[in-house]
């Protein structure tokens, strides 16, 4: 009996798909990889301690994959936010995923999933308002968060050309947003004074947790497809949104808001360094067209949904407001179609 | 149990008949403060007016709190915006509030004399392509106006933004909110294939920025790139030619060392701007014409053809002399600038 593995059980989504797996498929299919136990309320699932970042990771790996028969691993171990400690993260998402995939090869392992973000295609002036697929992801970027999660896409793809035996999916993932989740994101929009940059609004993605997990079945029983991004249904201003939420938005002029927000992640007190500015300024939609192509998977709640459950969750007054104003705004919009 | 009912009766009574020497200091200390406090009271009321005002704004202070604050702002945003934008970031409402001004510009300040509009499709999709010019993107917005005012089914058109513009902060979203999206072959593939009208102006920086010296002589037409995209698509190209919009901000010399620092391509010194500060960015009251000339009808290649750059490039060079011989022709016939 072959069984999926899943590293990263201690995240957000990792920890969801574990339960989901173990409700789907019962307890004795699935197996826990982390350095932290899962959740004790999950019982019967077997767990086996891995550190990705120690040098002889790959062979305990292949063990492990060969003494519990793994035969698909989704790898969740990566770091929503960003972390100060920049070589810590760069050993456990890169050299991890190296030390991952490799053990999978050598395992027989026949499909490797891999969480990765849309945010690594970069926010750039220059995209397209819907960034597909084949769009090259940003390698080059200032954030080392996001140059480790591209390079262990690579790592992956690279022992997947090598090992014609493994087969890689990668899931490229909207902000994750709603009950429960825990970024840098979630951080901010729990301010009360959010530092917004003047004369920009982009269009920005929120993933619902519930789509997330969807399309992480859709993937599982679907088989290797590459790269997929998956996205929630339209996107919503940045400004929209943090006003939906009741935040004092703060404008910084964008010559201005680099250094500053370095200087305030330096000292200790910022949620991401300068280079997330980008984001707060240029497009990073994602197109999930594929996805609905490949894996028949198609995003039920929309990126307002997303945030409306986040609320809902965090601040119950402020998405009971929200959602008052939707309807006195679906109401006009009624009254003016009747009009004319 | 029975005898523990009666003793504590017993033991109440008895005190109340013999009140404690304390109690009766304390009554004596409460009747000392309750005179102490009606003489501050009496006190408050012959305060003078500072002291009262300074009462007053300190109540107020602490009546201002972040939320109110952030409610205010939040109330401010959405009087502009409504909370849902289609999937390239168009805001109906935003369009609303702009529409009083730009109807002025149209009307008034311009006087724009649309001919031709029936030339554009009534349905499906089109490329409509213009000369470029202005130092700041008049022109696209006064076209919209044109199709939506002149036009017989008062279609709606997109104007594909220069790259420049749509990172420039203000400008970027007040762009994109009014329905235009960053130029770039995507985008207007996207569009066209879901029918849409689109607007470009080939011409790209180097015509929106020209000098005062060069007007209404058209520069290249970049690669061609709106060719290959109207081969592709099969849209029909309909050529317009504006005039006015070259001299509402006459370019008599730059100074691209002052913008380059905040990302502009370049600084224009006009008659106005910068000595006269805001007045600067007023244009003059020109008198406009913009003309649809015939459609230009590709059904006669294959969507391949968008691959022989010989020819795109033949098709690019027909369209811009297309559109010198109307801006030729309207220039013969105009007598004024300011009055056409």
């Amino acid at each position: 009996m072959s069984r999926i593995a899943i590293t990263g059980t201690a995240s957000y989504l990792g920890g969801r798909v574990l339960r989901r797996l173990v409700e789907a498929r019962g307890a004795d299919r699935v197996l826990a990889l982390d350095i932290a136990a899962p959740p004790t309320t999950l019982h019967g699932v077997r767990h086996r301690m891995v550190d990705l970042t120690l040098p002889g990771a790959d062979q305990r790996l292949v063990d492990v994959f060969q003494e519990e028969h793994v035969d698909t691993v989704f790898h969740a171990a990566f770091f929503t936010t960003p972390r100060r400690d920049a070589a810590y993260s760069h050993e456990l998402e890169s050299i991890g995923t190296l030390h991952l995939a490799a053990a999978a090869a050598a395992a027989g392992v026949r499909h490797l999933v891999l969480r990765s973000f849309t945010a690594v295609y970069g926010a750039r002036g220059q995209n397209p308002n819907f960034l597909t697929e084949d769009r090259r992801p940003d390698g080059r970027s200032s954030l080392a968060w996001v140059r480790d999660k591209v390079e262990a896409e690579e790592h992956a793809f690279s022992f997947s050309r090598r090992y014609p035996g493994l087969g890689v999916t990668v899931l490229r993932f909207a902000t994750l947003l709603g009950a429960g989740v825990h970024t840098f994101y979630t951080r901010i929009f729990s301010k009360r004074v959010v530092p917004v940059v003047l004369g920009y609004d982009p269009l920005v993605q929120f993933l619902h947790p519930d789509d997330a997990l969807r399309a992480v079945d859709a993937a599982l029983a679907k088989g290797p497809c590459g790269i997929v991004n998956v996205a929630p249904r339209g996107a919503i201003s940045l400004l929209t949104a943090l006003h939906l939420s009741d935040k004092l938005t703060l404008p910084v002029p964008h010559v201005l808001a680099y250094p500053v927000a370095d200087l305030w992640w330096g000292s200790g007190v910022g949620e991401a360094p300068g280079g997330f500015i980008d984001y707060a300024l240029y497009l990073f939609v994602a197109d999930g067209e594929k996805a609905r192509r490949e894996l028949g998977f198609e995003a039920r709640h929309t990126s307002r949904d997303a945030l409306m459950a986040f609320l809902e969750y965090r601040y119950p007054d402020t998405a009971r407001r929200a959602k008052e104003q939707r309807e006195r705004e679906r109401e006009e919009a009624d009254s003016r179609e009747a009009q004319a | 149990m029975s005898e523990s009912k009666v003793v504590p009766i017993s033991t109440r009574v008895r005190r109340r008949r013999t009140p404690a020497p304390e109690e009766e200091a304390l009554r004596q200390r409460l009747a000392e403060l309750e005179r102490e406090l009606a003489a501050s009271r009496n006190a408050e009321e012959h305060e003078g007016l500072v002291v009262t005002l300074a009462r007053v704004l300190h109540a107020g202070a602490r009546g201002v709190s972040w939320a109110s604050l952030a409610r205010l702002q939040r109330a401010v945003y959405f009087a502009w915006h409504s909370e849902e934008t289609d999937e390239f970031g168009a805001d109906r409402r935003f369009a609303e509030t702009l529409e009083p001004f730009l109807d002025f510009l149209y009307a008034v300040w311009w006087r724009v004399e649309a001919a031709g509009a029936e030339n554009v499709p009534s349905s499906g999709p089109g490329l409509i392509v213009a000369n470029h010019s202005g130092v700041l993107p008049y022109d696209g917005l006064m076209v919209q106006l044109a199709i939506r005012h002149e036009h017989p089914a008062k279609r709606v058109c997109r104007m594909l933004a220069l790259d420049m513009f749509a990172l420039l902060p203000v400008l970027a979203p007040l762009l994109s909110k009014s329905g235009s999206v960053r130029a770039n072959p995507e985008n207007a593939e996207r569009l066209l294939r879901q029918g849409e009208l689109l607007g470009v102006f080939p011409e790209g920086v180097k015509g929106v920025g020209k000098y005062f010296r060069e007007r209404y002589r058209l520069a290249r037409f970049g690669r061609g790139g709106f060719v290959r995209i109207a081969l592709r698509t099969g849209a029909p190209i309909i050529p317009c030619a504006v005039v006015g919009a070259e001299e509402i901000h006459p370019v008599v010399a730059k100074a691209d060392w002052v913008g380059r620092p905040i990302g502009l391509p370049y600084f224009p010194l006009t008659p106005t701007f910068p000595w006269l500060g805001p007045l600067g960015f007023v244009p003059l009251p020109t008198k406009w014409s913009i003309d649809f000339g015939d459609p230009i009808d590709l059904g006669g290649h294959v969507p391949e053809d968008a691959d022989d750059p010989i020819l795109v490039n033949r098709i690019s060079e027909e369209v811009r002399s297309t559109i010198q011989r109307m801006v030729d022709g309207r220039l013969a016939r105009r007598r004024s600038v300011w009055f056409g």
